[in-house]
């Protein structure tokens, strides 16, 4: 078989489905943000930027999703972190494999089912009542965009521990010791040794989450109680309410083009520390 | 520079003891190491002796028992805090640092800070020292295993530690490369002076460098000696076998002479042979001979036991040739004769029956393992 | 009209039915979340040993297939229809109005009977979409027996294309232990909203109702399209969003757990949340609002035409639909059925409101439904 030939067969099959479910289905929405609404609503060819420049009027989304995608992320990071170094480092081998599940369980659950559960703890009789009993007074949780913070971190945090548990797993212990041999205190080994390697799980974590909080429109809906409004909500009002096909596919191109910017901007930064830190994003 | 009694100790076990679970990985280390010496642990794996380097790295913690350096106990203290430095048996480089970064670590940590120009011009001396002065800007998967093995030994002795600990350091390189740093190293502690404490399963390599040799099995010290003390007065089985090759031979001593004695081997033949512990006649002793101090003949020599094996195999060796014969009461018998030697017997092959010569005075009397 | 299309499994849709059953989940919620509209019909079309095999099913060919929406109907009655015609019907629920205009302008839906709501009909004849029904093959239905309010939507341009399944109206709900006195309008519930009520309110994310309400606050008409009522009713909802609790069509969690003291509500779970919990309190709003009404249609080239003739007529039958009623409790317009149900669900206030508020709701409209500027106007809100 030649080079070409395997190439082709290994390739192939990957290609061809992504011509036809990311391709195809772009250049679709493409095409249709250039159009108009049709009067009944849906969509009506036409060749006019006027949906782009109606852009404006959803700046809320815009907003909501570009502060609070990556605040979630990071919060989601802070958490996941610690989390997943003591399953990788500091929990009992015999009981690794449990921890792991547990932290997949909530997974095995519809998100939705366990946004309704944070209904129920977020709202008047959850938490907020517990720490009036506690004195602090009228707390109002459910419905602001810290429950949708909540909400996003709960739902993500398996998507940010895993690959941070994969690469401090992996981790050669020795290296540990021999920063420790050299005179390192175990924090500072943790800051030169353990962080800079467990940088690659952090990266493709925080770009797993980010690029999935982008297109969230489900947490915003049931924890922001429809007023923590998100690209994805308007986008989702867009198709299924209003259907407003050409506007809609205008904001989804938009979208998508505010996240390539974003994710290469990330990329930039990521390899600029890797470039300080020897290239870290690339082992 | 071998160590005497009454020399300077730079770290010692006192009673030291490590268990892991039921496992009891060191049992009762007492071993002084002298300043500047060359000292091997030497067994196979299992043995305790990668336990005794990393409880004296400070990876481990002794479960009973004290460890000293340069007379205080630093049994609580971290590694981190301890004047040692290890050269790890897959070196253990930090793959996002370049070679530079990885020699520099060390003096890195240093508190209060070491000026940036002093670390460089330290590092590019410890650089130089492994004979890798051009490769600081590079990356540690750029370098051969020979040269990774040199970056770890420059990281460790940058620190000018007051014993660099090396953990099986030349497993993983090839023959050649091997016996190449074999002698690098030892040049190297000559020149620096610094205690080395080499633990190593390969004989040859404790033999050929160490001022002394500490042997372990099970978790215990079988003998400490230099490494002739060890080939010629192994003290027990074990060590007679572990180190060289040796002829094993149960027998029964009839009696005393001098610090020599007489024994009886289950053949009925008497051999005089050195006797270190004192025996009584009548004691059954197990008694151990080298290869190479047993001579093959054509005919019994007077004076001499007649012992008559058969020869069972022959291995070409070079400079010598390896007999394996057999004896109906004596089992098998190893001898190694010289090219030159073997001249003497001409057409011998497997079935021959030869004489094997036991000088008076060759073997001697093993110890209670 | 909701939006949650997160896959589910089959747990956890069983979960999410026994809780719409117990009336904590809105049917358009229900839908959303379960992606029933699509799972349904392919699991009816994929599994063979769903697919009925009468022995007697000569005419009428072996099935029917009904587009309808959850929980509306008794299954008993399916299982006697096939006893008695060898017709099995195959149920896919669906969660808006929209979905199913969606499915049928996509074609090849196989529906035989679906059930559209009042303000969607012309828009489905208009689009050619569904036929107009043949009586000969409908002897129960008697046009006599209906309230015309609730059957007029169902003839267009004088042919009749739908009969009439059940109706209800959409009006306020609220914890009467927090109301100073009941309340009976929407301005009530809107000035109410930004002072005693802030921060404890909830509207439907839904155009139709929350605009519509908004414009009965003016008086103005529930479907109005008119720019300066919209831009009225605009000003008056961005003024409101600061003190509402949500905008949510999912209202039962908050009311019931109380978080929210009151909320724009439909006819149905204003029931089934008053008789659980006797201090939330429903009322239509005086000025008017919503009332809507669903019927029975036959999508063009069903393909099985007759089978959806005999299963709309055995719906319609007074003592089958009787039936059906006491099982899903929405109020029905056939005055033959209403003849057979216990006096106390007649005189029930929230099914059956007195003539006077009644006379003054508006059904829906289908414009008021497409219009291009209410949604616009509905993302402002929403995102302001």
């Amino acid at each position: 078989m030649t080079k070409a030939r395997a190439r082709w067969l290994l390739l192939g099959p990957a290609g061809l489905w992504y011509a036809a479910l990311l391709v195809l289905p772009l250049a679709v929405v493409l095409v249709y943000s250039l159009g108009e609404r049709a009067p009944a609503g849906g969509y009506a060819p036409a060749l006019t930027l006027a949906q782009y420049a109606n852009l404006g009027s959803r700046w809320t989304a815009f907003q909501n999703t570009l502060v609070l995608a990556p605040v979630g992320t990071l919060a989601a990071l802070l958490i996941a972190y610690p989390l997943a170094y003591f399953l990788a480092v500091k929990s009992n081998p015999r009981w690794r494999t449990a921890l792991l599940v547990l932290v997949i369980v909530p997974f095995w659950t519809s998100i939705l089912i366990r946004s309704y559960a944070w209904i129920f703890l977020l709202g008047g009789r959850g938490i907020p009542a517990l720490l009036a009993d506690l004195g602090l007074g009228d707390i109002r949780l459910i419905n602001t965009p810290f429950a949708v913070l909540v909400g996003i971190v709960y739902g993500y945090l398996p998507l940010m521990v895993f690959p941070i548990y994969v690469s401090l797993e992996r981790l050669d212990k020795r290296l540990l010791e021999a920063s420790s041999d050299l005179g390192a205190p175990p924090w500072r080994s943790f800051l030169q040794v353990t962080l800079p390697l467990s940088l690659p799980g952090v990266a493709t974590g925080s770009m797993l989450v980010f690029i999935l909080l982008m297109g969230e429109y489900l947490i915003p809906q049931m924890l922001g109680g429809g007023k923590v409004f998100f690209v994805g909500n308007a986008l989702v009002d867009l198709f299924l309410q209003s259907r407003n096909w050409a506007f809609g596919s205008a904001m989804a191109v938009t979208l998508v083009a505010v996240m390539l910017v974003t994710v290469t901007l990330y990329m930039r930064f990521l390899s600029r520390i890797g470039a300080a830190r020897d290239d870290v994003g690339l082992m | 520079m071998a160590y005497a009694e009454g020399g300077e100790t730079i770290a010692e076990f006192v009673d030291t003891t490590k268990r892991f679970g039921k496992v009891l990985a060191a049992d009762r280390l007492n071993l002084k190491i002298g300043k500047g010496e060359f000292l091997s642990f030497l067994g196979p794996s299992g043995c305790g002796k990668t336990t005794a380097l990393r409880m004296l790295a400070g990876f481990e913690p002794p479960t009973e028992g004290r460890i000293l350096i340069d007379g205080q106990d630093i049994g609580a203290e971290p590694a981190h805090r301890r004047p040692v430095n290890m050269v790890f048996q897959h070196y253990a480089l930090f793959p996002h640092m370049t070679v530079a970064e990885n020699v520099g670590y060390g003096l890195r940590q240093r508190r209060p800070k070491l000026a940036k120009d002093d670390i460089a011009a330290r590092v590019a001396r410890a650089l130089d020292t492994v004979r890798l002065g051009d490769f600081g800007p590079r990356r540690i998967w750029e370098m051969s295993g020979g040269q990774q093995q040199r970056v770890a030994l420059a990281r460790a002795i940058v620190n000018e530690p007051k014993i660099l600990l090396l953990d099986e350091p030349m497993a993983a390189l090839d023959a050649k490369l091997r016996g190449q740093m074999q002698m690098e190293l030892l040049s190297l502690q000559r020149k620096l002076g610094i205690t080395f404490i080499l633990v190593t399963h390969d004989q040859q390599e404790a033999l050929s460098m160490s001022d002394r040799i500490c042997i372990m099995g099970k978790g215990r010290i079988s003998q400490i000696g230099t490494p002739r003390e060890l080939y010629d007065r192994p003290a027990n089985r074990y060590v007679a076998d572990f180190v060289g090759r040796a002829n094993i031979l149960p027998g029964t001593v009839i009696r005393n002479i001098g610090e020599h004695a007489l024994v009886r081997l289950a053949s009925n033949h008497d051999v005089v042979v050195e006797a270190p512990r004192p025996v009584s006649p009548g004691d059954k002793v197990d008694i151990a001979i080298r290869p190479e101090a047993l001579r093959l003949g054509t005919a019994a020599e007077p004076g001499l036991p007649d012992i008559t094996a058969t020869v069972a195999h022959m291995t070409f060796l070079g400079e010598h040739v390896e007999y394996l014969l057999r004896h109906p009461d004596l089992g098998e018998l190893q001898v190694m004769v010289p090219r030159q030697a073997e001249r003497a017997l001409p057409g011998v092959d497997v079935g021959t029956q030869l004489h094997v010569l036991w000088d008076q005075g060759n073997g001697l009397i093993l110890g209670q393992d | 009209m909701q939006d949650d299309n997160a896959p589910i499994s089959r747990r956890k849709f069983a979960e999410e039915l026994e809780r719409y059953r117990k009336g904590s989940v809105s049917r358009r919620h229900f839908l959303g979340v379960t992606g029933l509209g699509t799972a349904m019909a392919v699991m009816a079309g994929a599994m063979p040993m769903l697919r009925p095999r009468g022995a007697h099913a000569a005419d009428l060919g072996d099935r029917a297939v009904l587009a309808t929406w959850p929980n509306y109907h008794d299954v008993e009655n399916f299982a006697i229809f096939q006893k008695e015609t060898g017709v099995a019907t195959q149920v896919n629920v669906f969660g808006s109005n929209e979905e199913m205009l969606a499915k049928l302008q996509a074609g090849g839906s196989g529906w035989d009977v679906f059930v559209p709501t009042n303000y969607t009909i012309t828009t489905y004849v208009d689009a050619d979409l569904i036929e107009p029904l043949d009586l000969s093959k409908l002897p129960n239905y008697d046009a006599a027996a209906f309230d015309a309010r609730f059957a007029d939507a169902g003839t267009v341009n004088g042919k009749l294309y739908a009969v009439p399944k059940n109706w209800g109206t959409t009006g306020m709900a609220w914890d009467s232990t927090k109301a100073k006195a009941p309340f009976t309008s929407w301005k009530e519930f809107f000035d109410l909203t930004m002072t005693d009520f802030s921060g404890r309110t909830m509207v439907h994310d839904y155009q139709l109702t929350t605009i519509g309400n908004a414009l009965k606050y003016y008086g103005y008409s529930f479907n109005s399209v008119d720019p300066k009522e919209l831009a009225d009713a605009e000003k008056l909802l961005l003024q409101v969003k600061p003190h509402l609790f949500a905008i949510s069509s999912d209202y039962q969690p908050s009311m019931r757990n109380g978080d929210a003291w009151m909320t724009m509500c439909w006819t149905g779970e204003g029931k089934q949340m008053n008789r659980d919990i006797p201090e939330i309190h429903f009322a239509l709003g005086k000025e008017g609002g919503e009332i809507w009404s669903d019927y029975y249609a036959i999508p063009k080239n069903a393909p099985h035409r007759e089978a959806a003739y005999a299963l709309i007529n055995f719906l319609i039958d007074p003592q089958v639909n009787a039936r059906e009623a006491t099982a899903h409790g929405f109020p029905v317009a056939d005055s033959r059925v209403n003849a057979l149900l216990p006096k106390e669900v007649l005189a029930d206030p929230i099914l059956y409101p007195a003539a006077d508020l009644l006379n003054v709701q508006e059904f829906g409209a289908a414009a008021t439904l497409t219009d291009p500027n209410r949604a616009e106007l509905m993302a402002r809100f929403k995102s302001a």
